[in-house]
């Protein structure tokens, strides 16, 4: 079957999208436009992206709960999270990059921006990982749950849930897409700025993972979640000439 | 059938991994071997970041996206997209440094026909920028000067502000560490204040 990538692409709902001023987040206030955006049609530029992605960027990095297939494990609560990546239509993005980086069990970043955390570093967790969508969307990774962090230095402190950084690139320019994913049921994902910003409720339920039915796991060893992440764009039925 | 609600966007932070940015991420005339170079005029972009109050903002992610020299997209969208130039990446990733400084290699891309509006795009190269502070990527398109084609362009002539339309347009500029065969340009991106980069609704 010939693959038709989307070439529709509807404004956002600004409901399911987060506002980009976010009180008590203060690097929202300098580094947002100040002038409205401005609407532009879309074109061959905006409709298509990069096709060779997986050969500029390495990607089989799945297991980010060690440093090699034998190395020791990461501490922490050993998760999978599987999904699959979508566009608006339901239909799979096949063969697509995502990257992802979160947190250690600690709450740690393995990055200098975190160098003044207390909290400790775990020389056996990698902190980020690639990978490729199969030809039916699906993607799949084994990591050690994220801990928790406060953010400090700001008028208003608050703690980060667990989350993980997702990046997407979609089918194009205009599907490309860097969200947060969260875990059900934390108490801390009610006051997160991040998820909060976020008007509707059917927009932040799409952030928050699904707990995995027991059943389900292909291994006992792990906790798992299910999420799905939808890029935008639709395909239109052709138009007979 | 109903559609799905995307997924909202949220902000990268300001912990995208480092190790993330490969070596030849920013050159868009090669693929994974630079002995393979796209065709066309190369050309070296710089500028620096800023935000509020001309603050230079590093830690900030850029990503280009543009056209070979023909004016093809090596994407099934693009209905000539069998003659695009197989050595031509067309995306590239840069990170900004302390001064908000940031560079690109690539080629001037081609104008062509754009088959959705009818109309003639001129060259010219998307950019979307991520970072903390950002909830959703900004996104703008840059433009090369002395391009006959700019006024007709849809996207050009949606800004309707001249002074706002002239900040999308390169500088032909002699740049410090550039490659000796390319072309130099320069382009600052201011993120808020008076001299702003106009940016489009996604």
């Amino acid at each position: 079957m010939p693959h038709h990538p989307p070439t529709h692409f509807s404004p956002y709902d600004e409901a399911t999208q987060p506002t980009p001023l976010v009180p008590g987040y203060k690097e929202t206030l300098t580094r947002n436009p100040g002038r409205p955006l401005i609407a532009r049609p879309a074109t061959l530029s905006e409709i298509t992206g990069p096709t060779l992605l997986a050969r500029k960027l390495p990607t089989g990095m799945h297991d980010l709960s060690r440093r090699g297939p034998d190395g020791p494990r990461a501490l922490g609560q050993l998760i999978l999270v599987r999904g699959r990546l979508l566009d608006e239509d339901g239909l799979p993005v096949r063969r697509s990059v995502i990257e992802l980086w979160h947190a250690n069990a600690s709450g740690r970043y393995m990055h200098p921006m975190d160098a003044g955390s207390p909290a400790p570093l775990d020389d056996n967790f990698p902190g980020s990982g690639r990978m490729l969508t199969d030809d039916e969307g699906r993607y799949e990774f084994i990591t050690v749950k994220p801990g928790a962090y406060p953010v400090p230095n700001h008028p208003q402190r608050w703690w980060r849930p667990p989350h993980i950084h997702l990046s997407v690139f979609g089918e194009g320019f205009m599907s490309r897409l860097v969200t947060q994913m969260f875990f059900p049921g934390d108490p801390l994902n009610e006051i997160d700025l991040i998820l909060n910003a976020v008007p509707d409720a059917r927009g932040r339920a799409r952030m928050v993972a699904r707990q995995m039915a027991m059943m389900d796991m292909p291994n006992t060893h792990m906790v798992g979640f299910e999420h799905d992440i939808v890029v935008r764009g639709e395909r239109q039925t052709p138009v007979e000439k | 059938m109903a559609r799905l609600v995307p997924t909202p966007s949220a902000t990268v932070g300001p912990f995208f991994p480092p190790h993330y940015f490969g070596e030849g991420d920013h050159d868009l005339t090669y693929i994974d071997d630079p002995a393979k170079r796209a065709r066309g005029r190369r050309i070296h972009i710089a500028g620096h970041v800023y935000e509020a109050n001309r603050v230079p903002r590093w830690n900030v992610i850029m990503e280009l996206w543009q056209a070979d020299a023909g004016g093809r997209f090596n994407h099934p969208n693009d209905p000539r997209a069998k003659e695009a130039d197989p050595h031509f990446m067309g995306w590239g990733r840069r990170w900004t440094r302390n001064d908000g400084f940031y560079d690109f290699v690539t080629i001037v891309p081609g104008a062509y026909l754009d088959p959705l509006t009818g109309k003639m795009r001129a060259p010219h190269i998307n950019l979307s920028l991520m970072g903390s502070g950002l909830m959703r990527r900004l996104t703008t398109t840059l433009f090369f000067p002395d391009q006959a084609g700019n006024a007709a362009d849809p996207v050009y002539a949606a800004v309707a502000d001249p002074a706002a339309r002239a900040r999308l347009l390169l500088q032909p500029a002699t740049l410090e560490g550039a490659p000796a065969d390319a072309a130099g340009y320069r382009l600052d991106i201011v993120l808020q204040g008076e001299d702003e980069t106009p940016f489009f609704i996604e």
